[in-house]
């Protein structure tokens, strides 16, 4: 088996005049936390919703766990095991918490028992059960999505996109709009999420938050990739120093 | 916004599921005393209100459940009323048959239909719908071999079963009943299986359907292809009340009313389409009687009903049952979710 699951090569989009991603390529090895960062209109989310087949590349290609995945739609890309979150919670949010989930978790029963009471497909149940649990949602199934707190929203997020089993989950600003606390869990979840069955890639605005749990970290600005590493290496470069973090400590290059 | 949207706590289902049963048991009451009264004119009036209760319930799967608002209904209601006057006088008389090959047919045509109007979404899909209908029935209505503009009339009686026929106004009242019944069954049902809560989730928030690996066009077009071939089957008995089909039935006068009894009734209920049929149907027939304006009286029932009970009468309903019920109860039923 390949070690990398994900591999974006020359990777372009362009909205008009505007070059969102500009040839970048990298690779997302099994079982780890990759994560993508950059300063507002980088191009993370563009890259994201090319990859997530939101979105059709220009020029270049994904290749998916030993697939070339490159113009899939979403349904395609969820069927291949990559399922994705939104920034933007997007949500069931005049259904409950618990349809929300039974609705994502559908997908494992692969059409079985479309036609029979939803109680009849065991597999998504035991799955929404088990979702419940590990999201601390339980007590909450009832309730509307709609109606649950902005942190609640964001777990639910996260607990769609990984209803339907995948064996990669983008996770699109996951703490976008959190309290700190609300923040560490969910640092502590996602780390806990990575295994050998799942990898992640992660868009994050919290460079904090990117630095502890990354395995792996892809700085992109102006639509390009300006460098990857480790998040030590990462840090320490130069390059990278001046286009982001130097923004923070407020010598930032034009 | 459904009342099936709220799976999980069920209190509204249950208080839905009465007042479905409510309806049915008045029709059965009913259709008791018209025919002891020999009521012929209530009960055929009732007959229609049924007739056009299957084609709401065929809008309120698209509009209600699914999302789609279909300005066209009445092409698919109208179809199986040719194909069902068009049989019964040339070929057979069984009324099985009638029904039969006018739910396959529809079904077809529904499938053409969608093929070309869900490609489209919003308003688009309204108005290619609308335009679908349009040129149908302009055709229909210059063909001659169709009867044109007068239509096709001394469609004969259906046999239902040897001594039963859609002549008796008792029996084809309780004959147009159970079918209802069947297809109000038939798509409850749908509403508690995985492929029901797709359309229902369509309706929220399509976007995010694509997402959890849903092919929501295909889940659109099987829907709609279920709503036209309803809304076929429901046209094909309408020759049998009255003898008659004419190029109106696939006018927007009557997608237009389908609409309004759905959403008077209640939108995504299931069974306030089949209220709000009834009672449109009864209004439309009484005040008619009155006056040649009834359709200006109807309208502003209807702009009443949007303003004071944008749930519809159903819609506003269920819910208030739901807390007396409640209350006399001091508990909250709790449907057992997942098994």
């Amino acid at each position: 088996m390949d070690k990398a699951i994900l591999k974006v090569e020359e990777l372009s989009v362009r909205f008009g005049a505007l070059t969102a991603v500009k040839r970048v390529g990298f690779e997302a090895q099994r079982g780890h936390i990759t994560s993508v960062i950059g300063p507002n209109g980088a191009g993370k989310s563009s890259l994201f919703n090319l990859i997530s087949g939101a979105i059709r590349p220009m020029e270049g290609r994904v290749l998916f766990d030993g697939r070339d995945t490159t113009g899939f739609n979403a349904v395609q890309m969820v069927s291949a095991g990559l399922s994705r979150s939104f920034q933007i919670t997007n949500l069931f949010f005049e259904l409950s918490v618990h349809e929300n989930l039974r609705l994502a978790a559908q997908f494992i029963e692969h059409g079985r028992g479309l036609f029979l009471p939803t109680q009849r497909s065991r597999l998504a149940n035991n799955r929404v059960d088990e979702l419940l649990e590990r999201f601390a949602l339980r007590s909450r199934a009832d309730e509307l999505a709609g109606y649950l707190s902005h942190g609640e929203q964001r777990r639910l997020e996260i607990a769609t996109a990984l209803a339907c089993n995948p064996k990669m989950l983008l996770l699109d600003e996951p703490t976008q709009g959190m309290s700190l606390t609300d923040t560490q869990e969910t640092e502590a979840l996602i780390k806990e999420l990575a295994s050998d069955d799942l990898s992640i890639l992660l868009v994050e605005h919290d460079v904090e938050l990117v630095m502890n749990i990354s395995d792996h970290v892809v700085v992109m600005h102006q639509g390009e990739k300006l460098a990857e590493g480790t998040p030590l290496e990462v840090r320490a470069n130069p390059q990278v120093q001046a286009a982001y973090f130097g923004e923070v400590r407020g010598h930032a290059h034009a | 916004m459904g009342e099936f949207s709220r799976p999980a706590s069920s209190k509204q289902i249950n208080s839905l599921r009465l007042l479905a049963v409510l309806f049915f048991a008045i029709s059965c009451v009913f259709a008791f005393i018209a025919t002891v009264v020999e009521d012929v004119f209530f009960l055929r009036l009732a007959t229609e209100a049924m007739i056009f209760g299957g084609l709401a319930l065929s809008v309120d799967l698209l509009l209600g459940i699914t999302g789609l608002l279909p300005l066209g209904q009445a092409l698919f209601f109208g179809f199986g009323a040719y194909a069902a006057a068009l049989i019964l006088k040339n070929w057979t008389v069984s009324i099985w048959l009638v029904l039969l090959a006018c739910m396959l047919s529809s079904a077809l045509v529904g499938l053409v239909a969608g093929l070309i109007a869900i490609r489209s979404k919003g308003v688009y899909f309204a108005l290619i719908s609308f335009g679908l209908a349009q040129v149908v029935s302009k055709i229909v209505f210059n063909t001659v071999e169709l009867g044109a503009s007068d239509g096709i009339i001394g469609v004969p009686n259906a046999q239902i079963l040897p001594g039963l026929s859609s002549g008796q106004p008792t029996v084809f009242f309780l004959f147009a009943l159970m079918f209802i019944a069947l297809v109000y069954s038939l798509l409850n049902y749908l509403m508690k299986t995985p492929y029901g809560r797709q359309l229902i989730a369509i309706k929220a928030n399509e976007h995010r359907v694509a997402f959890l690996g849903f092919n929501t066009w295909r889940f659109k077009l099987s829907a709609f292809v279920l709503a036209a071939s309803i809304a076929g089957t429901s046209g094909a008995l309408y020759p049998m009340l009255r003898g008659f089909v004419s190029p109106e039935l696939m006018f927007f006068q009557v997608s237009g009313n389908a609409i309004i009894n759905v959403i008077v009734g209640g939108t995504g209920t299931l069974i306030g389409p089949l209220y709000g049929s009834a009672l449109l149907t009864g209004l439309r027939s009484v005040v008619g009687s009155f006056t040649p304006h009834h359709q200006l009286v109807i309208g502003v029932l209807f702009m009443i009903v949007v303003i004071l009970f944008p749930r519809g009468i159903i819609g506003y309903l269920a819910p208030m049952l739901d807390r007396r019920c409640q209350k006399g109860q001091g508990t909250v039923q709790q449907e057992a979710r997942g098994g």
